[in-house]
């Protein structure tokens, strides 16, 4: 695609899950689109959070509105993103140590937002999730589930592009091309050749992500925003079966998600500096918290494998001194910089979560529509996302990988080639990836490297974190992607990466992994001598 | 039980250990977990790659460089010496043919086609005299069809950098036509087992053969061979070039092959092998060790004159590391980790990762410390000692046979003062 400087109606800003979101939303309502992502797809919060899809449950107190909002977005995904989106349901449960009677003001505050809430015998919550705290003294059981942000993110660039839009990851935005107080365009830094391309759009859509504030200054525009570190744990397999939340205001690491085979405990919330948020590490202080506070809710987890710790920055905007952020409103904020700077041609589409980000994109994308005369009105409630037109059947007669990629990949399994055996040998154990699978994630899903590969996959996620598969995965993406020299680089890159999650909970069976897979890389292998990796390559 | 020593751990330095002792009459039981570090085995023996700054030519030399707590300074670099003689020669009684000296480093050529020093060589594996440069001019490397624990395109694109020819050839055998079928059954060891049979073997041979090159090497993954060397002489005498192997992810044939082999010599000795157990507990009394218990011989302690602890590293669960510290989990010996858990490990998983060289300190004779004092009785040897770090210094499996001997001598000798 020879797209240097093509004029657009709209370009989005950020490869996460609002502006893959935004991108198909403008595709489909006819707009000529062109999504630029800096990394990966999902390189920022939408990679990093709990994979949880709210029912609402957890703000039904304390900020109604954004409740409501989830409860509606909550029965839309199931719908649009099945393949996604895993229904196992949650729990809110109170402890010895919380207060009981605020379970009567949660349901209340629930049902008045219109989430289902069941109070349940703490007996009966026991049966249902048998790793929860036996100490508890209440349940209400509530319509959270666990969600993909990965292939959600995946499915909304997939379907853009089937509607139209180019779709560009690993090009920068440096620069708005602005005259005549107008946002005409942008210039991108293709992050492997290091060329700059100019485009121009009549709209451009900010959907950085807490990067969106550093967007804004490229046009002199300052947004307060609040920079919200979350930390998290995944544990090395998943002890349960529905989301475990704690019944009483939101607090640090209160939830616990079931994710395909692993669980995660998360979060916390403090406020970091805007120049950190490109390297956040997990520090002691949170992995102490984030177990203590995880064993609350399921007491297994004490003795249950950490396989890394990782962080997400929240693009929370600012509204007044709270220094943790909680109090702040995840309320969806969509700013017209025309209205509120005087610079014409440019929106900004922040706050909000995850859950919410078909509606942020509908609201984005009306603005953009409404700028330009457009009438179209939004079809992404109720048009299935690509891979989730309808529901596939599962079957024990099938292989663990078939099933397994048609979890990940919905419909899309069907062109995953898996017709000689070589094909349908196994690269990743732990969750079930195929070689077929890998030459089609290489060869339709954007992928540029290991961890994207990771991402589109799940390979290397699982309770091995990569011991062997990324190895054979990596060998894999040398020969379908051309470029053998890039992808051994791309191995010690990803195990690099891995190692930064593993880093702050290295001790135990995690430690004791670690230093099985440094022996077979870096001993056995001789890794570290056959890279010519130079420190931030991609 | 009664025997005159005891060894915890069944691997490479417990092995070592116990034929050395069986070989001298001795009355040895090994309690072996399982699993050991030979599976991980690059198909050469290392005594010291690195000396922490630089690649070291003459390992015995090199010695000097070390810090004191590293265990061939603890031996001394004139006993290092001859004790790797006599490593080799004890490689050899229980079968296994191997080419190396310890004053001279030669190098062995990773699966990721890059050459890292070593010290004895299997038979049959493709090594180089100088780093970085290749013996060949043109290389055939070959690619079995559906098996990818053997990363040939990484292989192929290090030798080339190295200067040589390289050509793929792929390889489809009819004799892992079932083995391709089923996802997970294209293992190294997998293989192994089918080539153990003639007539694979003679397939093997055959498409070998039939590969239209005039290269002057055909490299093969290393998944022949694994209950003894038996497969590839059949193999190599049919094939009508030369032939040399690479090393392949783990499961490692030629680390199976070697732990078969040194097991099955100790048996022979008279060596009691109590496989699948672990001691869990061992009783002391001053600075003596009285009994050990297994897991499953609960009711039956285990008694010797000697204790030695072979039982690894954090890997082998010789070592334990939890929130709050680093320890030694039969007897409690003391180790070289700081208690603060943010210490063992940085960021950079390639770098110099402090955890790799914890472990039991000692005193001069190898007898480990509890509470500051040595136990008279007991000895460390292998990859549970302090000082050493295997993945940047390349000395994993020599420390592990030198530090064998290293005790097996001292108890022999005692036994003549007795």
């Amino acid at each position: 695609m020879d797209n240097k400087n093509k004029h657009y109606d709209v370009i989005v800003i950020g490869g996460g899950i609002t502006g893959a979101g935004v991108a198909r939303d403008c595709a489909m309502r006819g707009l000529s689109v062109l999504l630029l992502e800096r990394f990966d797809y999902t390189n920022g919060a939408t990679g990093r959070n709990h994979g949880l899809m709210h029912s609402g449950a957890r703000y039904a107190v304390t900020d109604k509105e954004s409740a409501t909002e989830c409860i509606e977005e909550n029965m839309i995904l199931r719908k649009i993103a099945r393949h996604c989106v895993e229904e196992t349901d949650g729990l809110f449960i109170t402890l010895p140590e919380d207060d009981l009677a605020y379970q009567q003001t949660f349901v209340d505050a629930c049902q008045a937002a219109g989430i289902r809430a069941d109070i349940i015998d703490p007996a009966e919550a026991r049966i249902i999730e048998p790793s929860v705290n036996p100490a508890l003294t209440g349940a209400v059981r509530i319509p959270d589930a666990s969600i993909d942000p990965f292939r959600l993110t995946i499915a909304n660039v997939i379907d853009a592009r089937l509607h139209g839009a180019d779709a560009l990851n690993y090009h920068e935005v440096t620069e708005l091309i602005i005259s005549q107080n107008r946002v005409q365009g942008v210039k991108a830094r293709d992050m492997h050749s290091g060329e700059i391309k100019e485009f121009y759009a009549d709209v451009t859509i900010n959907a950085a992500g807490i990067w969106g504030m550093l967007i804004a200054r490229l046009a002199g525009i300052t947004i307060n925003m609040f920079p919200a570190k979350g930390a998290l744990l995944i544990f090395g397999h998943r002890v349960n079966k529905m989301v475990i939340n704690r019944c009483r205001k939101p607090a640090n690491a209160d939830i616990l998600v079931p994710d395909d085979t692993v669980c995660v405990i998360g979060t916390t919330s403090d406020r970091v500096p805007i120049e950190s948020v490109d390297d956040m590490r997990v520090t002691d202080a949170e992995v102490r918290l984030l177990l203590a506070e995880g064993e609350k809710l399921a007491p297994s987890l004490a003795t249950t494998r950490i396989l890394r710790a990782y962080a997400g920055v929240r693009p929370l905007v600012a509204s007044d001194n709270d220094p943790s952020g909680r109090s702040i409103s995840r309320g969806i904020v969509c700013l017209d910089h025309e209205q509120r700077d005087g610079m014409a041609g440019f929106i900004t589409i922040t706050g909000g979560k995850m859950m919410t980000y078909r509606l942020m994109a509908q609201i984005a994308t009306d603005m953009a529509c409404s700028k330009q005369g457009n009438t179209s009105t939004c079809q992404t409630a109720t048009t299935p996302l690509p891979g989730s037109e309808q529901p596939v059947a599962g079957s024990a007669s099938r292989s663990f990988a078939i099933n397994a990629a048609q979890g990940r990949h919905g419909t899309f399994a069907s062109k995953i080639k898996l017709e000689t055996d070589t094909d349908r040998a196994l690269v990743c154990e732990c969750e079930g990836v195929s070689v077929g699978e890998i030459k089609y994630a290489v060869q339709s899903q954007h992928v540029h490297n290991l961890v994207s590969l990771r991402r589109r996959t799940r390979v290397g996620m699982g309770t091995c974190q990569g011991k062997l598969c990324a190895c054979r995965a990596a060998s894999l993406l040398g020969r379908f992607g051309s470029n053998v020299e890039k992808a051994q680089n791309d191995l010690a890159g990803f195990l690099d990466e891995r190692w930064k999650g593993v880093k702050p909970v290295a001790w135990g069976s995690t430690l004791r992994e670690a230093q099985l897979t440094a022996t077979i890389y870096q001993g056995l292998c001789g890794l570290d001598k056959a890279i010519t990796r130079k420190e931030g390559d991609i | 039980m009664k025997f005159d020593t005891i060894i915890m751990g069944g691997g490479l330095s417990g092995l070592t250990c116990g034929i050395a002792l069986a070989q001298r009459g001795k009355r040895v039981a090994i309690v072996a977990g399982g699993q050991n570090t030979l599976h991980f085995f690059s198909g050469s023996m290392e005594l010291l790659g690195n000396d922490g700054n630089n690649d070291v030519e003459n390992p015995i030399e090199a010695i000097a460089q070390l810090s004191d707590l590293h265990p061939y300074k603890i031996i001394g670099a004139d006993t290092v010496a001859a004790l790797a003689g006599k490593a080799k020669k004890l490689l050899a009684d229980a079968g296994i043919e191997t080419t190396g000296e310890a004053t001279h480093n030669h190098y062995r050529i990773t699966p990721m086609g890059v050459t890292k020093p070593a010290w004895l060589t299997l038979d049959g594996l493709a090594t180089a005299t100088q780093p970085g440069t290749l013996p060949w001019s043109k290389v055939c490397l070959i690619n079995l069809e559906g098996f990818i624990d053997y990363p040939i395109d990484f292989a192929a694109n290090g030798l080339s950098k190295m200067g040589a020819k390289v050509e793929i050839a792929d390889i489809t055998l009819d004799s892992l036509r079932r083995a391709r079928r089923s996802a997970t059954e294209m293992r190294p060891t997998n293989l192994a087992k089918i080539f153990t049979s003639s007539s694979s073997l003679a397939q093997l041979a055959q498409a070998i053969n039939a590969i239209d090159t005039d290269a002057d090497v055909v490299l093969m993954p290393a998944v022949v061979g694994i209950d003894n060397d038996d497969a590839s002489d059949i193999l190599r005498a049919q094939v009508q070039r030369e032939l040399l192997m690479l090393a392949t992810l783990p499961p490692a044939v030629p680390g199976v092959r070697i732990n078969a082999a040194l097991r099955h010599y100790f048996q022979m000795l008279g060596g009691r092998f109590i496989m699948g157990d672990t001691v869990t507990t061992a009783a002391t009394q001053g600075d003596a060790v009285t009994e050990v218990r297994t897991a499953k011989l609960q009711e039956m302690p285990l008694q010797a004159d000697d204790y030695v602890i072979a039982t690894g590293s954090f890997m082998s669960r010789g070592l334990v590391a939890n929130f709050e510290r680093v320890y030694e989990p039969i007897l409690d010996l003391d180790t070289n980790a700081p208690a603060d858990h943010s210490l063992w490990s940085q960021y950079g998983m390639m770098g110099d990762q402090p955890y790799m060289s914890y472990g039991v300190v000692t005193d001069a004779n190898l007898h480990p410390l509890k509470g500051g004092k040595p136990l008279a009785n007991v000895f460390a040897i292998g990859q549970l000692l302090a000082g050493h770090n295997p993945v940047v210094m390349g000395d994993g499996t020599g420390v592990s046979m030198i530090t064998a001997l290293a005790v097996a001598e001292q108890i022999i000798g005692s036994t003549h003062l007795k």
